[in-house]
């Protein structure tokens, strides 16, 4: 499956505004994808698709905010970025509590919403790297048989062979052989780089 | 007598006695007559047959009652012999007025006088008899000039009253008597004074009396005082005063006519009082009147109507086309003109407010209300006040613009309330336009990579939306500033969607919809816009805090417009806020009454004075399934059914 490029969302009712900023995204080189509500970007909305969201804060039928809690209802990580109005800044604050990673307030110099798009570009890209290797992780681990998840669970307890012998009653030798599989499967290079890669598996999301 | 008549003369057989008593009878001016006790005529004088017209011997021995006519003539036969029987006299020694009869039967008044000749036996009688039908015509005539003239004073409309030198009334006639409530017997003799004159001018006016009696000053020709009736009543007299004089040229008595002016000074008094009540409400009310003929006449102007137009009461009225050049204000002319010649030439009424110039060169408002009337050769009476209606005319100006202020501001304070929604209004227009700029400087940056779409793009969005932006402030500006009220012919429609510019961005703000629901075909309406999109506003901001306040699930506020019964335009504001209760309900339009922390309260008051000026009307009713709906009516233009 091919990836598409990470995309800008731009959410806003008034078309002047929207427009503007599908150009001037196009012009630093930034693919963009504009919606004139909440509920028209929510309908095709893929939680798989890289990006990040520019959305004004106050729009008739469902608000910016409103759009952020039903994208945090749905575990999205897509960055949002609120373009705010003058006297707004109560609700850039709610915003921010929400998990919005920025605001800006109209009107704007394009720097500094460049700047701001881009920032959340590099999140979405981070927390999509770490996704991505949390599930070849969980896939590598899924690939590992009952007595190996056994040895791998003491293992990252920080337990000798020995003593992961006795507790499975089993020799010290074959447990040598199921933590070297175990090594070979998760593609660990070291009992630190496992260890690491345990945890990150058992992180939500 | 006695003896003389025993004597006798040879002479005839006749005593001397009987010769003298002859001589004497036939001297006897008044007829004399001797009757016996049977009443037979013994002698009869010469007077007598004069008298009566019988001879002498023709009578002597007929009985006297012959001289009599009936009843007088029967009855007597019984006098005498009543006389003789009783002795009672009757009329012996007495003398009384008798008719007698002549022979030839004409009758006429006599004095009787009857001795009775003593001594005889039976006695005889004597009468003396005395013509007496002279002094009675002469007293008859002079009966009837006294009843004439008793019956004049008595016709006298006015009392008249003589009074002697000591102040006793010696005549009153009838009317006198009637207005001093005496009967004539008791007032007659009585003191005029004491009778008559109130105690504190008693003393007065005798004195006055007792100067004219003593010759000191004539009377009075004319004096005026009141008098006393029998009542107690007082009456105000006009007296007018003679003196009576003796043969001697000395005064007196005075003969007085006395006129009751009670009644008369009365209704002057109230005619008096009526006119200057008239001139002291003319003079508060500052309203003067007239009256003139046309062409040329009589004319009157009130002292009022000299006052208002500051002209000389001394130069009198003046005519009105000399009125029209010299008092109508030069711009007015034309007018007072035209609904002059108007009347002049059909009648009817004339109410016109127009202004005069006073010869100071101020100037008045006045409003003059007339009525004329075209008499058959058509000459027009005109009747008419002038009223200086200029206090008010300031007054009502003061109000005006006191009134346009508070619109105003009232209009201040609604934008102020919608501020944040037109700075969002602005604000959206420039973010465009940055975003334009800025991206067509990158654009233009890697001209290899320009799609000359995109340019065509930027560039026409760019002045698109600073027009729009401009559109947003030229509104604004329009709507806030200080302006005069001007009437236009508008579509409701349009009016709606020009508010709307102010409205929606507010509403959105709140995150509520303005829907608009427009009536088809609506007639135009003749308004001030910006006053009525002021009212509007208004309602929508009302509609908006209600909305907001109940946190209503339905954030939707319903325009609509359409054709009402009575065929205004109404245009409703309906909310699903909450409500408006009925203690609210009743201060509504109060001025600075508000529900809102910072509501001014003159909102609605302002609104509604707004649409009064309009001829139509505010209101409001409850929304079917909760919320208010808020309605105001214009009148549609009329003959206009499109």
């Amino acid at each position: 499956m091919k990836e598409k490029p990470a995309t800008v969302f731009v959410v806003d009712d008034d078309e002047a505004v929207r427009t503007s900023l599908r150009l001037l995204l196009k012009s630093v080189g930034l693919p963009v994808e504009t919606f004139a509500s909440a509920q028209e970007f929510l309908d095709q909305f893929d939680p798989d698709r890289a990006g990040c969201l520019v959305l004004d804060i106050r729009m008739p039928g469902m608000s910016g905010l409103e759009l952020q809690q039903h994208l945090n209802d749905r575990h999205s990580i897509m960055p949002v970025v609120f373009i705010t109005g003058h006297g707004d800044v109560p609700m850039a604050v709610e915003a921010m509590q929400a998990g919005a990673v920025d605001f800006i307030q109209k009107p704007f110099r394009d720097q500094d919403l460049i700047d701001r798009i881009n920032r959340a570009l590099e999140k979405d890209r981070e927390m999509r790297g770490e996704l991505r290797e949390r599930d070849e992780i969980r896939r590598r681990m899924s690939q590992l048989t009952p007595r190996e998840r056994e040895v791998l669970e003491l293992v990252t307890q920080g337990k000798a062979n020995k003593v992961i012998a006795g507790d499975l009653n089993v020799s010290q030798r074959t447990v040598e052989i199921h933590r070297a599989r175990v090594m070979e499967k998760m593609g660990a290079s070291s009992l630190a780089h496992l260890v690491r890669m345990v945890i990150e598996a058992h992180r939500e999301g | 007598m006695k003896p003389a008549l025993e004597r006798k003369v040879a002479r005839g057989g006749s005593t001397v006695a009987e010769l003298e008593l002859r001589a004497v009878l036939d001297a006897a001016v008044d007829a004399v007559i001797i009757i016996d006790s049977d009443g037979s005529i013994e002698t009869f004088s010469r007077a007598a047959e004069r008298l009566f017209g019988y001879a002498s011997a023709e009578v002597v021995g007929r009985n006297v009652s012959v001289l009599m006519p009936e009843p007088f003539r029967s009855q007597h036969d019984g006098y005498i012999a009543h006389h003789v029987r009783t002795g009672e006299n009757r009329i012996i020694g007495k003398g009384r007025e008798v008719i007698a009869q002549r022979r030839d039967g004409s009758l006429f008044p006599v004095a009787l006088a009857v001795g009775r000749i003593d001594g005889l036996d039976p006695p005889r009688f004597v009468g003396f008899v005395h013509d007496i039908t002279d002094r009675k015509r002469v007293v008859e005539a002079l009966r009837r000039e006294r009843d004439r003239a008793q019956a004049y004073l008595d016709l006298a409309e006015v009392m008249l009253l003589a009074l002697d030198s000591s102040g006793t009334i010696s005549l009153v006639n009838r009317k006198g008597c009637e207005i001093l409530g005496w009967p004539e017997d008791e007032l007659v003799g009585r003191n005029w004074f004491s009778t008559c004159l109130p105690e504190e001018l008693r003393g007065d006016v005798e004195a006055l009396y007792t100067r004219f009696f003593d010759g000191t000053v004539s009377p009075a020709h004319y004096a005026e005082h009141e008098i006393v009736t029998r009542s107690g009543e007082r009456k105000l007299i006009a007296w007018r005063n003679v003196a009576l004089r003796d043969e001697r040229g000395l005064v007196s008595g005075t003969l007085s006519s006395g006129e009751d002016v009670t009644e008369q000074r009365r209704a002057i008094e109230a005619v008096r009082k009526s006119e200057q009540l008239l001139r002291d409400a003319q003079s508060i009310a500052n309203l003067g009147n007239y009256e003139t003929t046309i062409p040329g006449g009589h004319a009157f102007w009130s002292p009022q109507l000299y006052a208002i137009l500051g002209a000389d009461p001394a130069a009198g009225p003046m005519p009105v086309e000399e009125y029209i050049e010299h008092c109508v204000h030069a711009d007015d002319r034309e007018r007072f003109l035209q609904a002059w010649a108007r009347i002049l030439r059909e009648g009817g009424p004339f109410d016109l407010e127009y202004r005069i110039t006073r010869p100071d060169r101020s100037v008045r408002h006045v409003h003059s209300i007339a009525r004329v009337s075209l008499d058959p050769e058509g000459r027009a009476q005109v009747v008419g006040t002038l009223h200086d209606i200029t206090d008010r005319k300031l007054a009502e100006e003061e109000i005006r613009q006191t009134q346009d202020r508070l619109t105003q501001f009232s209009r201040l304070s609604t934008m102020g309330e919608m501020a944040a929604g037109l700075a969002h209004e602005i604000n959206q227009p420039l973010t465009a336009i940055a975003n334009y700029a800025q991206a067509l400087q990158r654009l233009l940056a890697a001209p290899a990579d320009v799609e000359q779409e995109d340019l065509d793009l930027a560039l026409g969005q760019i002045s698109a939306q600073a027009l729009r932006a401009g559109e947003v402030i030229r509104r604004l500006r329009s709507f806030v500033k200080n302006r005069e009220a001007k009437t236009e012919i508008i579509d409701p429609t349009r009016l709606i969607a020009d508010m709307m510019v102010f409205a929606e961005p507010d509403a959105r703000l709140a995150d509520i919809r303005i829907r608009v629901e427009a009536g088809d075909g609506l007639p135009p309406v003749a308004c001030d816009p910006v006053q009525i999109q002021q009212v509007l506003l208004n309602l929508i901001r009302n509609a908006i805090d209600a909305t907001i306040e109940a946190g209503a699930s339905s954030r939707e506020i319903v325009l609509r417009t359409r054709l009402d019964e009575g065929g205004d335009i109404e245009v409703s504001v309906e909310d699903r806020g909450t409500g408006i209760s009925s203690d609210v309900a009743e201060n509504i339009g109060h001025p600075f009454f508000t529900t809102k922390a910072s509501g001014t309260g003159l909102g609605i008051a302002i609104s509604r004075s707004i649409l009064r000026a309009h001829g139509g009307r505010l209101a409001h009713r409850p929304t079917p399934g909760g919320g208010a709906t808020v309605f105001f009516t214009l009148p549609a233009m009329p003959g206009s059914d499109k």
